[in-house]
């Protein structure tokens, strides 16, 4: 207890825990292991709020993104500036919407984020193809990709515009019972 | 001015024959009365609310600006006679002022040429003027707002080359415009001018010095206005013959900023959504209020953004892009409007909507909301604020008020730490992070399943040991037995004398002490485990139906699914191999699902499709064939057991049945699995499935015959407290079967993996069976039901094996297995065992003690129902003791009117029924409306395509033949060239333009 009033405030903690999936052992846990990740930068005592960010190479190290194929992707998609650099308030948002207790529409939401490579907010036959190639490291043809790529917005375009809005894949992950559990 | 310039043009055009005033004034009119009310936003659902807070916003940018201002966006508002002047006033008051220009965009707005028109002539002399200024303005405005983005799009728009209508200010609009232009001519107009306007479509009429000045221009020229030939750009636009009525509107903006319109349409949806009672209306006007600046800069930036939606004054929406947009609105916000989006309207409405929840609720919306932190705290930030005002508000005693915040602060704390508490009591958080990190969900599910089970067994074990043990523990009389040790595997000899079996327990009422509370045991007995069966009965149910909901919402929609393959990336996975294997096995997966689309059309000869059908049938014939043998074997061995037992003094003899049976569970299902490589499905899930049907076949009719042996030939065998002895044998099954799991985790699989490691390499690692490892969960959870009726402490002899289990399993999993190769169903697959667990298992248990405890007779000389005829025999004198008390007569009322009445249950049926069918019926409707509702979607996104092909082509051909006549102005040659790059955005706003074309067939 008396670590984490020297971190937050208890102000700041309950905000936290507001906005969060967490409890505050595992607010002050995730602000420990963000701490860890770069100690020299990151201050302990946050009362003040500063602002600090932790630069991507050592937010994608950790261990639970670091094999991740779209590691980069959920760093950026998470980040204030989309250039993959962690306030603690985006490392705490990132680890919510991971975590078990988030609810499949939120995941839904970030996961289109994630999927959307080329921020257009839709995820057209581009951002697919960097899909499939991310998660299939590059093993299929390109041949394959394409047709893959088409087979999905043949499936999911609701609206057969050739590219997936929100409301496409929501339309599709929603439904699929194994999304993102 | 432009947007009156507007009107003339449309006059001159002769399709604005159709404009005769009478048609747009009815259609005018029905819009604008909800323009005015802002409280009701869902009264016009086409009609985009947002806009207005938009507006008022920019009004706001001038001091002055009273907020109520926001009307003017609402031309049709305008006519409206019976909108009060007053609006129109201010407005003019600060038409004249150049500080405004964001009012002054209006004009542009809403796409609604027609309201600008009427309005123009109708308003009075300050409001025209004010519309008029605002095409100036709005031009100006780009000036002013140097910095904003706003400036670029907005002349971009302007000067767009695309719009040749320019003729229409050399012909009608010119003159009138010119009459409209000096602020002070129109003073004069104002009174009399605004009723004409209403007569009469054509509000040249009214101003009668418009031919007087035929040259437009100079108009536009002078000195008020510097930017003024900016606007005579703007004029062309909206006076393209080609686009009437709303199309103007729209086709003035291609240029719209993506965001701004995404803003617009997207706040329309949040309106309806928030608009709901009096919380909305007092959200929105905060909405209006505190629209500040930045917002303005934003809004302004785009004033043609606004104009858009006007096409809704058709009346067509679409609702599946309103809803896309708005949600595309949502993603696009955070970035956009930064820490400011709260005070938009959809935040407003956001905060409106938040306050009346309970805390509980909030703090879950708020969590929910796909905002960065910032903004979910300044969220909650505001929403508390409000809400302590509100608080305050109502209950004026600000000390009770604070007396009662700082109850609920401090409630929520003490929750807070309790739901921490409960958190870390939860079993196994750690393990299940790895075992998900290793091998994803689907294998999670399995360990899921079993804490799940693990959970229920707790729950029984809690409520038979406080009802049945402890009490029965007071009064136990002393244990003669020996005590051996073997006890523990054969369950017999000293545990048959413990508060283990049910013939331990005594039949009497317990009573300590004189006159101390009387505690029956008979009762206690059959209520416990009644009370246990119905609430397993009914979490198994909820839960079941939970499941079924969220898994089963819409099965073959996507039943190919390569889709899903790609999105469904378990995001949990973590570790490097399994990523890797992951992978692998994915595109290996994908590879596949591609080659069956390719040979989708090869349909199989004949001859073919005989075997397959053959082997299949076979397969079938087969698996039913060795679990009927299987059942006649276990019935005969049981049969004979007593004999046998008889002739064999050995006490272990009796493990001789559970061996058996463990043995026949062990080794058919994978006689089964073998069968995969006779039969060829096409589906990997269809296997599964078929595995699944086969093996809980065998292992319920396995159990079922047992049922039968026990109930029918153990039960009236005569033996002496037959009750006790199927307790043993439950006991002695139970054991057996999780020695044979252990032996099969611990040794069979370790044995596997160095075979498949150490010798024949090309077996590799095996994949963690979810499927049969869930089923001998089932089985053994149904034998532990059937078996606390005999055996209470069962429930606790499972909590031990399961938590062994898990150990056990996870440390098998970690060593011997590899990530399972194909992408599971998991959830699905979670929901089929449960439905397993609830239809052949529970309800088998339920019938099976039903028919014991109706049915039967209790032994004479054992337990706590010794002498009584039936087991239910207790109920009933029960029963019949409570009607002599007449304090009890109720509960005796209840018995025979409701549990004991076969008429209850017949209408009780009968409602039942009627409501099924009833729910089924609607479900019917609903299936229709999807469908429709499908179809729609796709025949908009096929109109869509069209429209954004036609309206490509015309901007082409438009842009051909202006672009000289553009170039000569520097600034606007620039905004076509922006124009070009944002060409792409264009597509966005494709469906006003759509409804425009509906409007107008003729084009």
């Amino acid at each position: 207890m008396g670590n984490k009033q020297t971190v937050f405030t208890h102000e700041q903690l309950e905000a936290y825990q507001d906005c969060t999936f967490f409890t505050r052992k595992e607010i002050m846990r995730l602000f420990y292991r963000y701490q860890d990740l770069a100690p020299q930068l990151v201050p302990l005592d946050y009362t003040s709020c500063p602002d600090v960010k932790v630069p991507y190479e050592l937010i994608g190290s950790m261990p639970e993104l670091k094999d991740n194929p779209f590691r980069e992707r959920i760093a950026q998609v998470f980040s204030e500036d989309g250039d993959g650099h962690m306030t603690l308030d985006n490392f705490l948002d990132m680890f919510s919407v991971m975590s078990e207790m988030a609810p499949r529409d939120l995941k839904a939401y970030y996961a289109f984020k994630i999927y959307d490579f080329n921020n257009d907010d839709y995820i057209c036959a581009w951002d697919l193809e960097q899909t499939v190639t991310k998660l299939t490291r590059g093993e299929l043809s390109a041949e394959e990709v394409s047709l893959v790529c088409e087979k999905v917005l043949d499936e999911a375009d609701g609206d057969h515009d050739g590219r997936l809005s929100l409301e496409d894949f929501q339309n599709m992950i929603l439904r699929a019972p194994d999304f993102l559990r | 001015m432009s947007a009156y310039y507007r009107n003339n043009a449309y006059e001159e055009d002769p399709d604005a024959a159709y404009y005769s005033g009478s048609q747009n004034h009815p259609r005018g009119y029905l819009n604008t009365p909800n323009y005015p009310e802002p409280p009701d936003p869902l009264n016009n659902p086409d009609y985009p609310s947002t806009r207005r807070n938009p507006y008022s916003a920019d009004s706001r940018t001038g001091p002055d600006y009273p907020g109520s201002l926001a009307e003017p966006d609402y031309p049709g508002s305008q006519r409206n006679p019976d909108y009060p002047g007053n609006r129109h006033n201010p407005y003019a008051a600060d038409s004249r002022s150049s500080d405004y220009p964001a009012s002054w965009a209006e004009p542009d707005y809403p796409g609604s040429p027609p309201n600008p028109y009427h309005s123009g002539p109708s308003r009075e002399p300050d409001d025209s003027a004010s519309q008029r200024n605002p095409a100036f303005a709005g031009s100006r405005s780009s000036g002013n707002y140097a910095g904003s983005r706003t400036n670029p799009d907005y002349l971009g728009s302007l000067g767009e080359p695309d719009y040749p209508g320019a003729q229409g200010n050399t012909t009608s609009p010119g003159p009138s415009a010119k009459s409209n232009q000096p602020g002070s001519r129109r003073n004069p107009e104002s009174a009399g001018s605004r009723i004409n306007p209403y007569i009469d479509a054509l509000g040249q009429p009214d101003y009668p010095g418009a031919e007087n000045q035929p040259d437009p221009p100079n108009f536009w020229g002078e000195p008020d206005y510097p930017d003024a030939e900016d606007y005579r750009h703007a004029p062309n636009l909206w006076g393209e013959p080609d686009y009437p009525g709303a199309e103007n509107g729209s086709s003035e903006n291609p240029e719209m900023n993506r965001e701004m319109l995404s803003r617009t349409s997207s706040i329309r949806p949040s309106f309806h959504r928030g608009g709901d009672g009096p919380l909305g209306i007092l959200g929105r006007e905060d909405g209006d209020n505190p629209e500040n600046i930045e917002m303005t800069s934003m809004e302004m930036a785009n004033p043609y953004s606004h104009s858009v939606p006007g096409a809704p004054d058709r009346g067509y929406v679409n609702p599946a892009y309103v809803g896309d947009d708005g949600r595309g609105q949502a993603d696009r916000d955070p970035p956009l409007s930064g820490h400011d989006w709260f005070k938009s309207p959809q935040g407003q409405k956001l905060i409106a909507s938040l306050i009346p929840m309970t805390s509980r609720d909030r703090i879950k919306a708020i969590r929910n909301q796909p905002r960065t932190m910032d903004e979910k705290r300044n969220l909650r930030k505001i929403v508390e604020k409000e809400k302590s005002k509100q608080s305050r508000r109502i209950l004026e005693l600000t000390c009770c008020a604070q007396c009662l915040n700082s109850m609920s602060l401090t409630y929520r704390r003490v929750k807070n730490s309790l739901s921490e508490l409960l958190h870390s009591i939860n079993l196994w958080q750690k393990t299940f992070k790895v075992i998900r990190g290793k091998f994803g969900t689907s294998v999670l599910s399995y360990f899921n399943f079993l804490r799940w089970l693990l959970k229920f067994n707790v729950l029984a074990f809690v409520v038979t040991f406080s009802f049945i043990i402890i009490p029965q523990l007071t009064v136990a009389p002393k244990n003669h037995l020996q005590f051996t040790g073997l006890e523990f595997v054969t369950g017999a000899g000293y545990f048959s004398d413990t508060v283990m079996y049910y013939g331990f327990y005594t039949n009497s009422t317990i009573r300590h002490g004189d006159g101390g509370a009387s505690y029956n045991m008979q009762l206690a007995y059959i209520f416990t485990i009644g009370a246990y069966l119905v609430t397993c009965f009914f979490s198994l149910l909820f839960s079941m139906a939970r499941y079924f909901r969220n898994n089963f919402i819409n099965p073959h929609v996507y039943s190919r699914g390569i889709a899903k393959l790609i999105f469904c990336w378990d995001f949990t996975v973590t570790h490097e191999s399994a990523v890797k294997l992951k992978q692998k096995n994915l595109s290996t997966e994908i590879q596949e699902n591609l080659s069956e689309i390719r040979q989708e059309n090869v349909k199989l000869t004949f001859k073919q499709q005989l075997v397959h059908f053959s082997a299949h049938l076979a397969a079938w014939v087969v698996s039913t064939g060795v679990a009927i043998a299987c059942c006649v074997a276990v019935y005969y061995l049981a049969e004979n057991n007593s004999e046998f037992l008889a002739n064999h003094r050995d006490p272990g003899a009796v493990l001789l049945l559970p061996f058996v049976v463990s043995c026949i569970n062990l080794a058919v299902p994978r006689f089964y699995s073998m069968f995969r490589l006779v039969e060829h499905y096409e589906m990997p899930r269809h296997e599964v499935y078929s595995l699944l049907i086969r093996n809980i076949f065998l292992k319920i009719s396995i159990i079922g015959i047992l049922c039968y042996y026990w109930l029918n030939i153990v039960a009236l065998a005569g033996e002496e407290c037959w009750e006790t002895l199927i307790g043993q044998e439950i006991y002695r099954l139970l054991l057996m079967d999780f020695v044979f799991s252990l032996a099969d985790s611990l040794l069979g699989e370790f044995l596997r993996r160095i075979i498949g490691t150490r010798f024949i390499r090309s077996l590799g690692l095996q994949e963690f069976d979810i499927a049969r490892n869930v089923l001998e969960l089932i089985y053994a959870q149904t034998l532990v039901w059937i078996g606390t009726f005999f055996c209470p402490l069962l429930p606790f002899i499972q909590m031990i094996t399961l938590f062994i289990m898990f150990y056990v399993k996870n440390i098998s999993l970690m060593m011997n297995f590899q990530p399972p190769s194909k992408a599971w169903r998991a959830s699905q697959m979670m929901t089929f065992f449960i439905l397993l667990l609830f239809f052949p298992s529970l309800i088998g248990v339920l019938c099976t003690l039903a028919i014991t405890i109706w049915r039967l007779k209790p032994s004479a000389g054992c337990g706590p129902f010794r002498g009584l005829p039936f087991f239910i025999q207790s109920i009933y004198s029960w029963i019949d003791t409570l009607s002599k008390r007449p304090s009890y007569l109720w509960v005796v009322w209840i018995y025979q009117n409701l549990i004991g009445s076969v008429h209850f249950f017949f209408i009780l049926t009968l409602i039942v029924l009627i409501i099924t069918y009833l729910y089924w019926q609607i479900t019917e409707g609903r299936k229709i409306m999807i469908r429709l509702l499908h179809e729609q979607i796709i025949n908009e996104g096929k109109d869509k395509m069209f429209l954004i092909e036609k309206l490509l082509k015309l901007q082409d051909t438009e842009k051909r033949a202006n672009s000289t006549s553009f170039r000569l102005e520097g600034r606007d040659s620039e905004q076509s060239g922006s124009l070009r790059v944002r060409e792409h955005i264009d597509a966005r706003d494709l469906r006003f333009r759509r409804s425009v074309q509906e409007d107008n067939p003729k084009a």
